[in-house]
């Protein structure tokens, strides 16, 4: 009698026991998330971390912050050396190279075709995120391109708001040397020694140093040559102030030396953070090339989550991407308040924050028009070796100025750059 | 003749004068930044601002930094001891063992020196992940204990220790141990006290191999910190300043501290 009492009972707290461990056994690991940046990414990880853990408390986060070339170079080296297991269940890369590490290591980043919602984000961010019609990663943040102006600057030189929309790059230019006449002001501040530029203006024309199948494409790009040639007439216009190296190009327009700034989005915190100037800017839409298939839309930088495949916590760092960064649109309205973030899901913008009236771009509906452009931005093929091209064409911006023909720099790009891809 | 001898000073005094500048003004850029916000450092301020305890505050809630300065510490102590330990023994060895091999594999620890790390990383790092040391400071020194510099460092030092001194140590029954332990090391205690700070320098400001191995918050070292906080998108270059500046303290301090001693072990440790 006894003995069986304890038996039973016995047999009642493993049974509960067991039931508890199968109830858990779902969801309870720990998601490891590397991304860089304490302020942005990280920051902005941790919240939606919150928000995941709010509805699953079994489920715990660690987000480890290294800087950038770290995270990537962490990657390499783990992947490189097939030790999977030191890898993170999820990890943010930077667009540009994306097609890098999805082609060079197939099989180490999880397929998410068919457990997330694409049609729901800009077209070019699924792009860049797919190899042979298999979607990887949950696209983040964009950096869809506006061209910021002064309107006070562009006032005295006798330009009204109206007259900055659908511009394209030669008239940009005219009306530069005008506010450089009536103002003093100079009409841009440029990096000769930075590609950027070069790069928003070939993608808003749907051209990438690569074609669609991913091969070099610099010769026969008219894209590329058109965006060389913008800066080429730039260059030799004089109307932009020199500037050496990001902080003195950030400088150019905190200083208030500068009319417009043409970069991507991420770049209206800085903006913003000159309360003197509240009320003296306006964005519009960036002005256009002068090519078949031009646009006003581009984008510059950004990056994207992705789910090791070897994770241990592969279904459950899925979920959680798919239930916050394709799905709440309250948390994409905080991160944008909160860390100026705009995210891709295009469905962000019928939420408060993206509605606004912003007070410092004079009342204008600016998350709005970057919602617009945002799904206006043309999809390309950032291939594998971006970065590498990119210094080919940086090598060569310098001989624009000095009135190099067009045509022969591609050249010297293309051999450069074919030298550097082998 | 007077003249050209006089020219000929002024010369030297701005030579002098030119490389002093360069090599102070980045620890005074470091300091004056420190007191600047980010914005005022952007615009290229030069002179002494107020926000020094604003930084000091900030870097101090966004970094934990006691525990950092621990994660530094230990492996930077540790790996200098046992660095030091380990390849003075060796040089020691190899100018006192005479034999056929050893310069044959002498040859072979310097050829060493020639073979970058970045070759070495990927083998080390599998090495480290198959013995689960991954994530553990134990796999940052290990690599470094057996140091190619220090042992041709030691080596050519003990080439000015007296063997009169080991062998009558000999003949007073001392074991090898022994006459390593208390004629060698007091000895060559300024060539110790060079090595502690090359070793420790090298230690503690390392970086790569730490960034490779190390996988989270709690086990970073201040290198890696300072390179998280310098990267950002919108990096707030006060409170890098200040990362930098107490990054650059402990070997500031070590520096001074033995820099008699270092001095005479740079020239050569037994007169």
């Amino acid at each position: 009698m006894n003995n069986r009492t304890i038996l039973s009972r016995l047999a009642a707290g493993m049974f509960a026991g067991a039931s508890l461990l199968a109830s858990t056994a779902a969801f309870a690991g720990e998601v490891t998330v590397w991304c860089w940046d304490p302020n942005f990414n990280v920051a902005i990880m941790k919240e939606a971390a919150a928000r995941y853990t709010a509805k699953r408390p079994e489920t715990t986060f660690n987000i480890v912050d290294f800087a950038k070339a770290d995270v990537e170079q962490k990657l390499q080296t783990a992947l490189s050396s097939g030790t999977t297991d030191t890898l993170p269940d999820i990890v943010l890369i930077e667009d540009y190279g994306a097609q890098k590490y999805l082609q060079s290591f197939p099989g180490a980043f999880a397929a998410l075709s068919g457990k997330i919602d694409y049609s729901g984000f800009a077209p070019y961010k699924v792009e860049l995120m797919t190899v042979d019609g298999t979607v990887y990663g949950v696209p983040f943040d964009s950096g869809v391109t506006g061209l910021y102006y002064r309107k006070d600057y562009l006032e005295q030189a006798g330009f009204k708001p109206e007259d900055m929309q659908d511009l394209t790059w030669d008239r940009f230019i005219e009306i530069g040397k005008e506010v450089e006449a009536k103002t003093g002001k100079k009409m841009l501040g440029l990096d000769i020694n930075d590609a950027g530029f070069i790069r928003i203006l070939m993608q808003s024309a749907g051209g990438w140093y690569f074609d669609k199948e991913g091969n070099l494409s610099i010769e026969n790009n008219a894209a590329l040559k058109a965006a060389l040639e913008t800066e080429q007439k730039i260059l030799q216009a004089g109307i932009h102030k020199p500037a050496a190296g990001w902080t003195e190009w950030v400088n150019t327009f905190t200083s208030g030396d500068v009319a417009t700034v043409t970069t991507g989005v991420w770049i209206t915190g800085t903006v913003k953070a000159q309360a003197d100037q509240s009320g003296k800017w306006g964005v519009a839409p960036i002005p256009k090339l002068n090519v078949e298939g031009a646009g006003h839309a581009s984008n510059l930088g950004g990056s994207s989550w992705y789910v090791t495949e070897s994770s241990a916590e592969k279904d459950e760092a899925i979920d959680f991407l798919n239930e916050v960064y394709a799905k709440d649109i309250d948390f994409y309205q905080k991160i944008l308040t909160e860390r100026g973030a705009v995210g891709s899901l295009l469905a962000a913008r019928t939420g408060a924050a993206y509605s606004e009236a912003d007070a410092f771009f004079g009342g204008e509906k600016v998350w709005q028009n970057f919602s617009d452009w945002l799904a206006m931005v043309p999809a390309v093929n950032y291939g594998v070796f971006t970065n590498e091209v990119d210094t080919a064409v940086t090598a060569h911006l310098p001989s624009l100025g000095e009135g190099a023909n067009v045509d022969d720099v591609l050249k010297q790009i293309a051999s450069q750059a074919e030298g550097q891809i082998q | 003749m007077n003249l050209s001898r006089l020219s000929g000073t002024a010369l030297q005094y701005a030579f002098l004068g030119l490389a002093a500048f360069l090599s102070i003004f980045p620890f005074f850029w470091m300091v004056i930044s420190a007191t600047n916000t980010s914005i005022d450092i952007i615009g290229g301020k030069t002179t002494f601002g107020d926000a020094f305890l604003a930084n000091v505050g900030k870097f101090f809630t966004e970094v934990d930094v006691p525990l950092i300065f621990w994660n530094s510490a230990k492996v930077a102590v540790l790996a200098t001891v046992l660095t030091i330990a380990v390849s003075s023994l060796a040089g020691y060895g190899f100018e006192m063992f005479k034999s056929k091999a050893r310069d044959r594999i002498y040859s072979l620890v310097l050829l060493t020196l020639m073979v970058p790390f970045g070759a070495l990383m990927i083998p080390l790092f599998m090495m480290m992940a198959k013995t689960g040391l991954i994530n553990t400071h134990i796999a940052i020194m290990l690599p470094t204990v057996a140091s190619a510099f220090i042992i041709f460092y030691f080596r050519q030092s003990t080439k000015a220790f007296p063997t009169e001194l080991r062998d009558a140590a000999k003949v007073d029954g001392l074991k090898e141990w022994q006459i390593f332990l208390y004629i060698y090391v007091p000895v060559m205690r300024s060539t110790y006290a060079a090595a502690f700070v090359i070793v420790f320098m090298t230690n503690w400001n390392n970086y790569l191999w730490p960034l490779i191995v190390l996988q989270s918050n709690e086990t970073k070292t201040i290198t890696l910190v300072v390179s998280s906080l310098a990267s950002a998108y919108y990096p707030d270059y006060g409170v890098v300043m200040i990362g930098t500046i107490l990054a650059t303290l402990p070997t500031l301090f070590v520096f001074f501290v033995m820099q008699r001693q270092f001095v005479q072990g740079m020239l050569g440790s037994v007169k």
